[in-house]
């Protein structure tokens, strides 16, 4: 029973910022919501799988990317793809919006290749270091550097591309 | 790399994750409602105590845990494969006249990279190939070395991203024999790691064979079977399948229907540069398109056998040729026994018959021989006499019926000629099906069954009626 009551305190402590860092990634919150819930169930079905309590989140962490990466590749390859979530009711989380100024740095980072965005949101959000990110991503430092600094060459490239076709699709919420 | 750029991505990150509030998440439902999918309009509160959250986490995580697509969560272990690093070697070889230079962005820097293919000279033209640019990011040259079966004519597939990081990796084809009718091959992966464009090693290579793929044990005298394997690339993607169904293939035929069921994989790269194939999905493709499988995919016969031919008797004329006047013109007379008179391609040829009141099929049966006449023949006492005559010079050959079935039509056995010039037979089989095969020529005097399918037939005295059990 002491793994599901750290379990619980995990789900307690970290579920907010989880799914926060999924939305990052997946951009819609029942995905990231759903993402998260995957991660947790991966997590009780393994309950061997954190040794060190103390390196839980880090655990959790690498499944929500892992099941971002999953659920944009799903959306990408569905020929006929709908959200699955598109009947609810809008939430206040729906509401609120973006102020323009980083809305474009979010519509841009989405234009991203799933990595690139994944180093960018691992180290500019969750403030991880080179070493954290390649241990999270499972590649070397070096690509996690590399990879780094292209995808903000290429952010800026998109933001510039956005702000001069004067146009942006759908406002981001 | 600019600070603005970065200030301004954190802050945004910041912003648009703090749009999500402790109130945004979805409540904890109670037990009876738990779904696979957390739901966007479950009306449940929050559970208020930890040991309450205990207790439903523990029945959510067992709700959620039989799902196929959670197990894909937990990263897997690094599994050991090795990379063979190109050797530099083949910078005097030249590129041929017909191969196309590669465009495509190898270091994710925006701008794409010129590959060009230089052709190690040998005797064969089957030497190796160096893939060599130079890195729009760095200046820096890259190369690689590829085997592709030839160094005529090198061009690439289009580009693809298999590990999502932005940049493209470079598909070559291997041209390799693994088909009759099917242009045969496999895709070869080129990944820039480290300045060197490097062969990335996929995790079942066979999975990625476009072609024809012999069944093991399946083969018989006259006939084998074999799947038929593809692979594709789209938006940016490769993706490969292998039909589930195994079809005969025989006298440089293949009998497979219209539309199959396949097997098909998503295949990534990984960070160790292993090509791996995602789970297995189930896509019906024919030549012309690819869609989803239905809840009970079945490959589609659309393409059944047509009319059953029609038959003339004593000395009508069956006139076979075209307009302008190739093939031949071919009746029954009688003098004292009856006989088959063929004129064309150069011959007049008088055929003696041992059937009782032949008849004579209006179809020439091309899809046994059509470099010179061919006929059916069979009798208007006898419906279960079949007989097949193809020229051979001066004289109709009687053909020898081989193989595992025969010729005649009896025993429950249909046996016809269809007016788009086949000859099929059906057998009955199991709960009311029919096994439905069709003659091709093996050798120049004799001809053999291959099986095509299992159909049903409306109508046992029309065996034209056929449809898919």
């Amino acid at each position: 029973m002491a793994e599901a009551v750290d379990i619980t305190e995990l789900y307690a402590a970290h579920r907010l910022s989880l799914v926060r860092l999924a939305i990052l990634l997946v951009d819609d919150l029942a995905s990231a919501e759903d993402v998260v819930q995957d991660a947790f169930a991966a997590l009780t079905r393994r309950p061997g799988a954190i040794k060190d309590p103390s390196k839980a989140l880090a655990y959790l962490r690498v499944s929500v990317v892992n099941a971002s990466r999953s659920a944009l590749r799903r959306r990408r390859t569905a020929r006929a793809y709908s959200p699955p979530h598109d009947t609810a009711p809008p939430t206040p989380e729906d509401t609120a919006v973006l102020a323009e100024e980083h809305r474009q740095v979010i519509v841009a980072l989405h234009t991203l290749a799933p990595r690139q965005r994944e180093v960018l949101v691992l180290r500019y959000w969750s403030n991880l270091s080179e070493a954290e990110i390649a241990a999270a991503l499972q590649i070397s430092q070096g690509t996690v550097k590399s990879t780094a600094s292209r995808a903000l060459v290429a952010l800026e490239k998109a933001m510039t591309t956005h702000m001069s076709s004067g146009t942006d699709g759908k406002e981001q919420r | 790399m600019s600070t603005d750029i970065e200030a301004r991505l954190r802050d945004a990150l910041a912003a648009r994750a703090d749009l999500v509030r402790p109130e945004d998440l979805e409540p904890l439902a109670p037990v009876v409602e738990l779904r696979p999918r957390l739901s966007r309009q479950s009306p449940w509160v929050l559970l208020a105590t930890a040991a309450v959250v205990l207790l439903v986490l523990g029945i959510v995580f067992q709700g959620v845990g039989g799902r196929e697509r959670s197990d894909r969560l937990a990263p897997e272990p690094d599994e050991k494969i090795e990379l063979q690093l190109p050797t530099d070697v083949g910078r005097d070889w030249k590129a041929d006249d017909i191969s196309t230079p590669a465009r495509l962005d190898l270091d994710g820097d925006g701008t794409k990279e010129k590959v060009v293919f230089l052709g190690e000279p040998t005797k064969n033209f089957d030497g190796r190939t160096r893939l060599q640019t130079t890195l729009s990011s760095t200046g820096q040259e890259a190369f690689g070395i590829a085997e592709l079966g030839t160094t005529i004519g090198t061009s690439a597939l289009p580009p693809i991203d298999a590990d999502g990081d932005g940049d493209q990796e470079l598909v070559l084809l291997r041209d390799e024999a693994y088909s009759g009718p099917v242009t045969g091959g496999f895709p070869i992966v080129f990944d820039l790691r480290d300045g060197l464009l490097v062969e990335a090693v996929p995790d079942e290579p066979g999975l990625l064979i476009r072609g024809e793929l012999v069944e093991e044990g399946s083969a018989t005298e006259y006939y084998d079977k074999v799947r038929v394997g593809d692979f594709w690339i789209e938006d940016g993607t490769l993706h490969s399948s292998r039909s589930v169904a195994s079809y005969a293939r025989g006298a440089e035929m293949r009998f497979s229907p219209k539309a199959y069921v396949v097997d098909a994989w998503t295949w990534t790269l990984d960070d160790n540069g292993a090509l791996r194939h995602g789970e297995t999905e189930c896509l019906v493709q024919s030549y012309d398109s690819t869609r989803e499988c239905g809840l009970d995919p079945t490959d589609t016969f659309t393409y059944l056998p047509p009319e059953r031919a029609s038959y003339v008797g004593l000395g009508e004329t069956v006139d076979l040729t075209d307009e302008a006047g190739y093939g031949f013109t071919a009746r029954i007379e009688a003098d004292a026994d009856p006989s088959l008179v063929v004129n064309g391609f150069g011959a007049s040829i008088r055929q003696p018959l041992e059937v009782p009141q032949p008849m004579l099929g209006t179809v020439q049966p091309t899809s046994i021989f059509f470099d010179g006449a061919s006929l059916v023949i069979t009798s208007a006492t006898d419906p279960s006499v079949v007989q097949v005559f193809t020229q051979n010079d001066d004289r109709m050959v009687l053909m020898d019926p081989v193989g595992e079935i025969d010729l005649a039509a009896d025993d429950g056995q249909q046996t016809w000629l269809t007016d788009n010039g086949a000859v099929l037979s059906a057998l009955p089989a199991d709960d009311g099906a029919w096994e439905l095969w069709q003659w091709v020529m093996v050798s120049r005097t004799e001809i053999a069954a291959l099986p095509w399918a299992t159909v049903c037939i409306d109508d046992v005295d029309d065996p034209t009626a056929i449809t898919a059990c």
